[in-house]
């Protein structure tokens, strides 16, 4: 494992081809990886599948990527917070699977901890449980759904060192972690860069050997500026 | 509108007890936090990632890695913490949120709720909603009565996609209380001011029974 993975952002966007599957962290702008996703604006990747708990928000987030047409099919779990890709969903030009949030980051968690699928009893009686093979353990019905893979990985920190340990902060973590897992090349973006041994090991959440590149963060691309509350 | 949307609020607060951890949807349930009764003591999960809610911030103090699951800015009370979305919705599946209150489109006397998509027309997707049905202890449905063109919300049967079937447990509107019973399905056991049993009976297409014991002039705005 290298020990110093900061790479630039136009070397940690090489790695994304057309035609990849790419999962993305982040709810609603809160831990979106604004300045990869800026950074992909400006490639000519294409016809990418991804995966993301939200289109993002109103104009911010994979909803940039949709409008430049880059994105085929996106496979979420809430999209009404952005109309234009609810507008490229109506107008055929983007493919939408719909999952509940909690499947959706359990396949995320299953694809990167070596598991097919789980068990669950979210979707039962719904669109969700079509098609889909309901097994019975303990006398209670439950939905097995498939674990999700991807080939990139695309997350945000507050707080990351060389080696790729990233340390969330408050709500921002959502989704972060279990994309940082399911996938074969994760790229992370850190507001503050430290060196190996600056973040407590206790506090790492996730542990340096699931990231493969660290990228700056552009604060540009944040929300509204911190505040001392 | 508002004195609808907290009547409604008002009352779903009273099913609340003591030390619950409850989840809040979009919309009215999030009311139910400004009539929380005196005495009770609950705990707020948010399935974006946080629990022990607080109030909100004022705009000066918002922070973009502090927020709900609708996306507006939040604290937390001393003791609350955050977590990843893994964590949280294996909270709400694993049964650690007692309580869900959430807004819907259609509701049915087999407590059937459909609350995320209107077919060709409102195409958002299910969010959180479908675990919070089939995790939470008990599940309370808050909607306005009718619709705009009012028809009644609390339909024979749900025509559009579920978000969970025979997961409604108790439905409060500005007009009356229904809670279900394993033997007898919903049952109507108060009715707000301004409304008489026959009122209710002629705004409801939902099957239901009214309870021996049904209360009048229960809840709702004062004369």
């Amino acid at each position: 494992m290298p020990k110093n993975k900061v790479v630039s952002l136009e070397e940690a966007m090489s790695h994304i081809e057309s035609g990849m599957t790419v999962a993305v962290g982040g709810f609603l702008s809160q831990g979106d990886p604004l300045t990869l996703i800026h950074g992909l604006k400006d490639t000519d990747v294409k016809d990418l599948t991804m995966i993301s708990c939200t289109g993002g928000f109103r104009d911010r987030g994979i909803v940039e990527l949709v409008k430049l047409g880059k994105v085929r099919k996106l496979i979420a779990s809430h999209i009404g917070t952005t109309p234009d890709v609810v507008k490229a969903y109506h107008a055929g030009e983007l493919e939408v699977e719909l999952i509940p949030q909690g499947t959706l980051a359990e396949q995320m968690r299953s694809g990167g901890a070596g598991l097919g699928g789980f068990l669950t009893p979210t979707g039962l009686g719904t669109v969700v449980a079509e098609n889909k093979q309901h097994i019975e353990v303990n006398g209670r019905t439950y939905l097995l759904e498939k674990a999700l893979r991807a080939d990139v990985s695309l997350v945000r920190a507050h707080d990351g060192d060389t080696w790729g340990n990233l340390r969330y902060r408050g709500t921002a973590s959502n989704y972060n972690p279990v994309c940082a897992v399911c996938s074969d090349y994760t790229i992370a973006e850190v507001e503050y860069l430290y060196s190996p041994g600056e973040i407590a090991p206790e506090s790492v959440h996730t542990p340096g050997l699931y990231v493969k590149a660290v990228v700056r963060a552009d604060l540009h691309y944040r929300g509204s500026s911190l505040s001392a509350c | 509108m508002s004195d609808i949307k907290n009547t409604i609020a008002a009352r779903a607060a009273q099913e609340l007890t003591d030390g619950q951890v409850i989840n809040l949807g979009i919309g009215v349930p999030t009311l139910v936090a400004n009539h929380v009764p005196p005495g009770v003591d609950v705990v707020i999960h948010s399935e974006n990632g946080a629990v022990g809610v607080g109030p909100a911030p004022d705009a000066l103090c918002s922070d973009p890695d502090r927020g709900n699951a609708g996306g507006a800015p939040i604290t937390l009370i001393a003791g609350g913490s955050y977590f990843d979305s893994a964590t949280s919705f294996g909270m709400i599946r694993g049964g650690h949120v007692d309580m869900t209150f959430l807004g819907t489109l259609q509701v049915d006397g087999e407590g059937n709720i459909a609350s995320y998509e209107i077919p060709g027309k409102l195409v958002a997707g299910m969010g959180g909603a479908m675990d919070l049905l089939a995790g939470a202890k008990t599940v309370n449905v808050l909607t306005e009565h009718c619709s705009k063109d009012g028809s009644s919300k609390l339909v024979e049967k749900c025509t559009f996609p579920l978000t969970g079937a025979g997961e409604a447990d108790v439905i409060i509107t500005e007009r009356a209380l229904f809670r279900r019973h394993v033997d007898k399905g919903f049952v109507l056991e108060e009715v707000a001011r301004g409304y008489t049993v026959d009122d209710i009976k002629a705004c409801t297409d939902m099957d239901y029974t009214v309870s021996d014991a049904v209360k009048l002039n229960a809840y709702g705005l004062e004369e």
